[in-house]
């Protein structure tokens, strides 16, 4: 990936690029058209000047003085020049600055007070402005002539002025430039400066040396650093109680642990060690479920979507329609679509799946599984009832089947322990509370409240 | 009965193929999921058992897969981890039925013969046709309401026959799914043993429950008994 700084230069600098060039092609456009009109107003200055310096000689024929005001055209070569025609197109007189050389031919006589204007090459290819003035000039009072006087400049000047120009106006160009890219450069590392320091941040967390991102930070960037502290401090939960299960889990096998190696010790005889042998397994087998089932659960997850829960309560009653395929139970889901469960999709399975299987467990021929949300203290809760049309389990023998491990019926496989993991993961995991009372197929119902922080 | 087990912790397997073939099963393993996909995908099975957690092809893998190629033998998943979560992945996958470990293989052994009922149709242990009634559980086989003793061959032949009735089953299909690979396989055998149970089944030869359909099989033509 592209680095955002490179990025950003790079777009700004192309935007600069573009501007400052258009900006420079339009003055010098300008500039150029300025100094074209300046050059044909200072001709027609001249032949305004040749004009006032007319004389008719007695023969009526058109002269002009040898020194004229304008010392350039009698000079030789001196780039200005100038010559006059007579209606039928003769030459009638050229200033002394021509020497020989005639201008090129322009233009077609036309009728008096006509000015034209171009930019022209000579026969020697020297480029020349040239402006043409054609005049009635009044010899008797009854006769007229037409004249046309021409005045030529060498572009040199022209060029000159310019290229003077363009050098200096290219030059600041360039230097604007290069302030405004570097203060751009400058813009640019004090903007991403929030997000080096959440590089440096993350970094130092890493190293163990911070706990958490700190606060002040731009508003653009903070829900960002709010869900990463928020996947830092659920990471730090996790693995919180991964800690705490595996303790717990090294504890509770220490029990059985030592009744066996006591068993041992004590030289029973072998019908008694089997027994003592298959119940600490069990035990030790129902431990070890419990305490991982607890680890597993995941909490509410960080950046997670909300979880409809109609798919889910759908994906457990046809996995247990498939697995009590033979009890032919008539299994229920009454949840609406916009019921929604604000955590992991893993931990709704479990609490669902538990409740569930043990309501077929215990069902004679009905299963309901009931989801809606309601209010609780300002925040969402989300209801799930289970209910059966079992014997039912009397209200002095809820809290005991909710303690953990402890089975109802130990024939039926499974029961005690479904049930301590579901209450663990609502009351600890999901801050709600799971309650055994009386449902209205007459069995038991549970019914497991799931509350939400704040924004979930 | 043709079992598969998928299982890559060999005492385990070697356990469980134990036990069953100690029940009369003709049970085939693999240790990894590419082995048991192909004997899935060629043998004919009655139901198959699927570790999840294999090294190379998840169980998941396996079971979807035979699903997609239209196996339809039922199929019991083994999971180590009890969540919710795996188990309706797998049955979602097109497993029949779950079972965590550490199990009892009683439990095992249940949970495979109702699989087994369950796609012959019949949902309850005891397979009823006529005056004869099969359990699966205590494998006893009554005869109008009288025990009669079967030898664990005879017994097995039955159970299949009992399992399809009313649907014709070829030898072949009889010897595919009652042997071992490495046993006898003459078919003299077979009609040895369907003589000995008709004899056991039909003392006084006016029930004839199993008949023979020249070149086409044996059939139980008693009405299957709905309870």
């Amino acid at each position: 990936m592209v680095s955002l700084n490179r990025r950003l230069l790079v777009a700004a600098s192309l935007v600069l690029a573009a501007f400052l060039g258009l900006t420079g092609l339009t003055l010098d456009r300008a500039f150029r058209d300025s100094a074209v009109e300046a050059v044909q107003d200072r001709l027609q200055v001249q032949v305004y000047m040749l004009l006032g310096a007319v004389n008719m000689d007695a023969f009526n024929r058109l002269t002009l003085p040898q020194a004229l005001p304008e010392a350039r055209f009698s000079t030789p070569d001196s780039g200005l020049y100038a010559d006059v025609m007579d209606g039928q197109g003769t030459l009638v007189w050229h200033s002394a600055s021509l020497l020989g050389r005639a201008l090129p031919f322009f233009p077609a006589i036309r009728s008096p007070g006509d000015t034209q204007f171009a930019a022209l090459e000579s026969a020697d290819a020297t480029p020349l402005f040239m402006l043409a003035f054609t005049v009635s000039w009044e010899i008797t009072p009854s006769q007229y002539r037409l004249y046309t006087f021409r005045v030529a400049e060498t572009q040199t000047d022209f060029s000159k002025q310019i290229w003077s120009f363009r050098r200096s106006l290219w030059g600041w160009l360039a230097a604007a430039s290069a302030v405004l890219l570097a203060v751009q450069g400058l813009i640019l590392r004090w903007s991403l400066k929030p997000l080096r320091r959440v590089a440096a941040e993350v970094t130092d967390i890493e190293a163990g040396q911070r706990t958490e991102l700190g606060s002040d930070y731009p508003e653009e960037l903070q829900p960002l650093t709010a869900n990463l502290n928020a996947l830092i401090r659920q990471g730090r939960s996790h693995l919180e109680r991964y800690r705490n299960a595996l303790g717990d889990l090294a504890h509770s096998l220490k029990t059985p642990l030592a009744v066996l190696r006591g068993a041992l010790d004590r030289h029973p005889p072998p019908e008694e060690l089997r027994q003592t042998l298959a119940e600490q397994v069990e035990r030790m087998n129902r431990t070890v479920d419990y305490q991982l089932q607890r680890a597993a659960a995941a909490g509410r997850i960080a950046l997670s979507a909300p979880l409809p829960v109609a798919p889910i309560a759908h994906k457990i009653l046809d996995s247990l329609a498939k697995v009590y395929a033979e009890r032919m139970l008539d299994l229920s889901c009454e949840v609406g679509p916009a019921t929604m469960f604000y955590g992991d999709e893993g931990d709704l399975l479990e609490i669902l799946g538990n409740l569930a299987d043990n309501a077929c467990k215990w069902g004679r021929r009905r299963v309901a599984v009931r989801a809606y949300l309601t209010q609780h203290g300002g925040r969402a809760e989300l209801v799930v009832e289970v209910e059966d049309d079992g014997p039912g389990i009397p209200a002095e023998q809820a809290p005991l089947l909710l303690n953990r491990g402890q089975r109802a019926d130990p024939t039926v496989a499974g029961h005690g322990i479904g049930l301590a993991v579901v209450r663990d993961l609502v009351e600890e995991v999901y801050y709600g509370r799971l309650d055994i009372s009386q449902g209205r197929l007459g069995g038991a119902l549970m019914r497991a409240r799931l509350r939400f922080q704040a924004g979930g | 009965m043709r079992i598969l087990i998928i299982e890559d912790e060999t005492p385990l397997r070697e356990q469980v193929v134990a036990q069953l073939r100690e029940q009369g099963y003709a049970v085939d393993a693999a240790a990894d999921g590419r082995t048991g996909l192909y004997l899935g995908q060629e043998y004919p099975l009655d139901a198959a058992i699927v570790d999840l957690g294999l090294p190379d092809m998840p169980g998941i893998e396996v079971i979807r897969r035979w699903r997609t190629a239209g196996r339809p033998f039922p199929i019991l998943i083994l999971t180590a981890r009890g969540r919710w979560q795996d188990k309706v992945e797998g049955l979602e996958a097109g497993a029949d039925d779950y079972l965590v470990k550490p199990f009892h293989t009683e439990e095992l052994l249940a949970r495979l013969r109702a699989l087994i009922r369950r796609t012959g149709g019949w949902t309850q242990s005891v397979l009823a046709c006529g005056p004869i009634a099969l359990d699966t559980g205590s494998q006893q086989v009554t005869l109008a309401g009288q025990l009669v003793e079967l030898t664990a061959y005879e017994y097995k032949l039955l159970e299949y026959l009992m399992l399809r009735a009313g649907m014709v089953v070829s030898k072949t299909e009889l010897t595919e799914h009652l042997y071992q690979e490495d046993e006898d396989r003459d078919s003299n055998v077979l009609e040895v043993l369907v003589g000995r149970l008709r004899r056991k089944l039909d003392p006084d030869r006016t029930l004839n429950p199993i008949e023979t359909l020249r070149g086409r099989g044996y059939r139980i033509r008693l009405e299957r008994a709905t309870t």
